[in-house]
């Protein structure tokens, strides 16, 4: 009986030992029929991160006649070189698209095991000839939203509830505030963090937190409508994150952000197909787009730029800008998006002079960031109030 | 009980082998025909979906070698709870021994500035430990003032999951990633060498099949073994023959715990090769080693088979999340239905039905 | 802001998210003093919200929800039941796999639920005469909803049957001594079932509370946990259903403050704090007569079997 156990044991093993080698696909042919896959580190049915993407990939299909898609849902960060190399050997996969941070090296391992294959990472820096790197960041669009916030609040105290103190979500908290402050210099934005990217009763009871200390505006980075759900229950504005949420509260979704994965994807895959990108020139491509791309969108929901019912309040209040006078917020919001979602880029919410709350001066006069600046941005800028991990 | 009934229930005095390996292969079957009913009922052919699982799990290499990789930690927290279970001690808190085995490795790793041959063995000695201690807690608890174990056991996993959670969003956390939660990545001597292309962390597969003939020497043949053996079947013959249940009890959590810390070093070093969300380390293995050690029916050299199929069943799972797009908790519905299957399967090893009137 | 409208608003939080908790506490306290341990409180939540919502969602109504919920939880302990007292298995075993079952099937069952808002949630009344009571009135009558109080009149209810009636005689009995409990002609059986039954109906009330009263939405794994909670929350009241709503309400008061005092205090450390809890309060009641009073059920997790072996 024991023997058996052994004998079976050792059998099993020796087959594994014997595998020396996976057979190595062919590489693609561009104008030929495409199969692509993606790794999604959530559930497709989070109404945030994943849902967007795989929203995207729809289009895609729906778009491309000779594109066929296949996706893996809910992989836990250190899985994806498993998922990676079964949509490559098992599913004839041509392009792979890793969305997390945390599939970086995963993703590189495997492009360097599979040359002839296609991998995009999202939000990461390392690239590979196979290998390029994508990310479409809102930070403009939270600057849009923080003037509008800044001409709603009342109590001079603005929320934003924060899924991990890590640069993209402080890099979006710091935008929003330079946006609140632009209309209103003597608003706070107070910080909370729910160290989850999922956790609805997390979100609740730190809405709920900032509810009672005053806060009377809200945004947020979690992968769920709860911040959105809790503030109207309470008859306050907020702004949706990454998916439209307006049907979460209709009177009270003042605008937010909408992301548009499929202007990424649908520009890298038309130029798979056309042989502009192959599995040997990727080392220098980095998607970083923004407004101007059309990779992201503001708003309470698709074409509703602003929710009506908030139109009054915000033409109600005026700021004076040095360049274009006094003028009423809604229509600064409209002139800015403008200005940001055109080629040139006349402005940028982290346009020096910028200081942090610790008076440091962080962007100097004339400046801007650059994208490694960006994506490294640990500082909270003044007028942010609350826990700060990891600050400089 | 007292009405007169069809049938008649008998307990077995003792189970035979061949009867034991039976039931179970056949409450398996029976757990995947409850599951293909589902399947169907999702619209998918569950005659397909179980050709993808074993395609997937067993007939290709990718597979193969995920079924096994799948199966490392399983077998090393499944060896130490058999010995635990043999002397009734309900460790459930095989994940959180692993998660603090995964905690002293990257520690040694990143910290301990040990010469590069040294590193491992630090590593793996390091995590024994640190899973020993965290599961000599509960038994001292229990052996010294009697305090439920299975409680215990569960609330220090959830102590070792903020733990890990606090070391790398504070203290631990990697100055090279960008500030998002993970430590630095370990240095090359202090990761494991796989087979080939593979995930199959190797040193660690031959560590657990080593523990597992050892394990079962133990409990075969020596004294220890014995004395192990008598305090879970029998307490009073224990006390009467002399034999310290405290002794006993703080062995077997030593055994067990270390074990399990051990396969937290394997997961850590051979794997992800840095600490991460604790989810991420371990996946819920230590659990399933409860359901391995069970089905094993607390035999450590049975261990190897059993946790080999569970290996299946989560690389069969990752493939008809693949190719099906199901959800992934599918894979909990598989073990749950296994699992439910197996236990109904006890009444009949255990117990002889006869349908008649008969009074005997 | 003055330390008055402080208390309060803390108060308040600590009812609304302290009474899911104190729901499935209040039933696993009764399962486990009948000598049942069932793990599976957390796969019993999810199911509950799930059954809840989709009821809630197709219905229009969220009364019927909760109703589905406890039904559906109910008789997803019936399964615990079945396996741990009919057939005598392993409880540990047998209440992983039930968490494990819920999880997995929640999940299957739930794709394509998520991201709809329910039209109608259960409504937060405020009482007109009451809430102008000075501090107390606020908390409690502001706001809240009728499980709230519901669970506030069950510790009451399940108090009294469990210390004051045969009832509550028969169950205690039975999880401390069962063979003495059925010498004296009570089914053993019966009541374990009815406890355990007990435990899955509320377990599934908590979940339907969740979806469509805390936060009137579905999301697959939305229980978070909070079933470990409950097991934790159980030991630390000492499984009397009045310690119960103190400690699922002090835990509440903690996770909301774990939010508030952010600044100030880590929130792993908050987090763990329920679960070293439970741990300190078995060591301090593993001994003399706080032990025979306050300790466990004697035959927590021992089936029962009459005259055998």
């Amino acid at each position: 009986m024991k023997t058996r156990f052994v004998l079976i044991a050792i059998v099993l093993l020796a087959l594994v030992f014997g595998l020396s080698t996976l057979t190595v696909a062919k590489e693609y042919i561009p104008g030929s029929s495409l199969k692509v896959g993606f790794i999604y580190v959530g559930p497709i049915g989070d109404l945030g991160w994943t849902y967007a993407h795989d929203e995207a990939r729809r289009i895609c299909e729906d778009v491309f006649p000779w594109l066929e898609t296949v996706y893996v849902e809910s992989v836990p960060e250190g899985e994806e070189g498993l998922f990676i190399d079964k949509l490559i050997l098992e599913e004839d996969c041509d392009v792979v698209f890793t969305t997390s941070f945390g599939f970086m090296d995963g993703t590189l391992d495997a492009a360097q095991r599979h040359p002839d294959k296609i991998f995009a990472h999202c939000s990461g820096f390392k690239r590979n000839a196979n290998m390029m790197t994508y990310m479409a960041d809102f930070y403009q669009i939270y600057y849009l939203n923080g003037l509008m916030a800044g001409a709603l609040t009342k109590s001079h105290k603005v929320a934003y509830v924060g899924a991990f103190p890590i640069p993209e979500v402080k890099r979006h908290m710091d935008a929003f505030a330079i946006g609140v402050q632009e209309v209103d210099p003597e608003a706070e934005l107070h910080v909370r963090w729910i160290y989850e990217w999922f956790s609805p009763t997390a979100a609740k009871e730190a809405t709920e937190a900032l509810i009672a200390d005053g806060c009377d505006v809200f945004a947020f980075t979690e992968d769920s409508p709860t911040v959105v759900q809790v503030a109207a229950e309470s008859g306050l504005p907020s702004f949706g994150h990454y998916s439209p949420m307006y049907n979460f509260g209709p009177e009270h979704v003042v605008s937010g952000q909408i992301a548009h994965w499929e202007a990424i994807y649908l520009d890298f895959l038309a130029k798979v197909y056309a042989g502009v990108y192959t599995a040997r020139n990727l080392a220098e491509v980095n998607y970083w787009w923004l407004l101007k791309e059309g990779a992201v969108e503001i708003g309470a929901k698709p074409g509703m730029l602003i929710n009506p019912v908030h139109e009054d309040e915000l033409r109600a209040v005026t700021v004076n800008d040095p360049i274009l006078g006094t003028i009423n917020v809604w229509d600064l919001v409209m002139k800015r998006l403008e200005q940001m979602s055109d080629a040139s880029m006349v402005v940028d919410p982290f346009q020096g002079p910028v200081y942090d709350r610790k008076l440091n001066l962080r962007v100097p006069q004339g400046l801007r960031m650059s994208e490694f600046e960006l994506t490294t941005m640990e500082w909270a800028v003044e007028g942010i109030v609350g826990p700060w991990p990891g600050e400089p | 009980m007292k009405k007169p009934s069809l049938f008649r229930v008998e307990r077995r005095p003792v189970v035979p082998g061949h009867v034991v390996v039976l039931v179970s292969i056949l409450a398996i079957f029976a757990a995947l025909v409850a599951a293909g009913i589902f399947f169907e009922a999702y619209g998918i052919s569950a005659i397909r979906a179980y050709q993808l699982i074993a395609k997937g799990a067993l007939g290709s290499k990718l597979g193969l070698a995920e079924t096994v990789r799948r199966a490392i930690p399983l077998l090393l927290c499944g060896v130490g709870l058999t010995i635990a279970f043999r002397a009734l001690f309900w460790n459930i808190g095989a994940e959180g021994q692993l998660l603090l085995g995964a905690v002293a490795a990257a520690g040694v790793a990143l910290f301990s500035g040990l010469p590069d041959v040294l590193l491992l063995p630090a590593m793996f000695i390091a995590g024994f430990l640190a899973g020993a201690l965290w599961g000599l807690i509960p038994a001292v608890l229990k052996a010294r003032l009697g305090i439920n174990d299975v409680i215990t056991t569960l609330m220090m996993n959830y102590i070792a999951i903020y733990l890990v959670e606090w070391l790398i969003h504070g203290p631990w956390r990697g100055p090279s990633m960008r500030g998002f939660a993970y430590t630095d990545k370990f240095p090359s001597a202090a990761i494991l060498p796989t087979i080939s292309w593979t995930r199959i962390h190797w040193p660690t597969l031959l560590l657990g099949l080593v523990v597992a003939v050892l394990a079962y020497v133990l409990i075969a043949r020596t004294r220890a073994g014995f004395e192990i053996r008598v305090v879970g079947e029998n307490p009073e013959a224990a006390r009467f023959a002399g034999i310290s249940a405290f002794k006993t009890t703080l062995l077997v959590m030593i055994i067990s715990g270390g074990l399990a810390g051990l396969a937290g070093v394997g997961e850590v070093a051979g794997i992800h090769r840095m600490l991460l969300g604790p989810t991420r380390i371990s996946m819920g293995y230590g659990y399933t080693a409860i359901i391995v050690a069970w089905l094993a029916r607390r035999n450590p050299l049975a261990v190897i088979v059993t946790s080999l199929l569970f290996g299946i069943i989560m690389s069969g799972g990752d493939v008809i999340r693949v190719s099906l797009g199901l959800p992934f908790q599918v894979i909990n519905l598989f073990n749950g239905l296994i699992l439910f299957f197996l236990i109904g399967s006890e009444l009949l090893m255990h117990y002889r039905i006869s349908f008649s009137f008969r009074r005997q | 802001m003055g330390w008055e409208t402080w208390f309060i608003v803390t108060l308040s939080r600590t009812l609304a998210y302290g009474t899911p908790l104190l729901l499935a506490t209040l039933g696993e306290i009764y399962t486990e003093r009948s000598g049942v341990l069932n793990l599976g409180v957390e796969g019993m939540m999810i199911m509950g919200a799930y059954a809840a919502f989709s009821t809630a969602y197709t219905t229009g109504s969220p009364w019927l929800g909760i109703v589905a919920g406890a039904l559906v939880g109910g008789a997803f302990s019936l399964i615990h039941a079945f396996a741990s007292i009919t057939l005598k298995a392993n409880q540990v075993i047998s209440g992983l796999s039930l968490t494990m079952l819920g999880l997995g099937l929640s999940g299957v069952l739930g794709r394509g639920w998520e991201g709809r808002p329910l039209p109608a949630s259960i409504p937060e009344i405020t009482a007109p005469g009451l809430s102008k009571i000075p501090f107390l009135g606020p908390i409690l009558f502001e706001g809240q909803n009728l499980i709230v109080y519901f669970s506030i009149l069950l510790v009451v209810v399940m108090w009294y049957i469990l210390y004051r009636t045969r009832i509550g005689i028969a169950v205690r009995a039975v999880g401390e001594n069962p063979a003495a409990a059925d010498s004296l002609g009570i089914s053993v059986n019966k009541v374990r079932y009815l406890c355990t039954i007990v435990g899955g109906i509320l377990a599934g009330m908590a979940g339907g509370y969740l979806s469509v009263a805390y936060r009137p939405a579905w999301t697959e794994g939305m229980t978070g946990g909070m079933g470990w909670i409950v097991i934790a929350l159980t030991i630390f009241a000492f499984w009397n259903p009045a310690i119960g709503m103190l400690g699922a309400y002090l835990f509440a008061a903690l996770y909301h403050l774990s939010f508030r005092l952010q600044p100030w205090v880590s929130p792993e450390l908050l987090k763990a704090m329920p679960y070293a809890f439970a741990i300190i309060v078995l060591i301090a009641i593993s001994r003399g007569t706080l032990h025979k009073k306050m300790g466990a059920p004697a035959a927590l997790t021992l089936p029962y079997s009459r005259g055998e072996e």
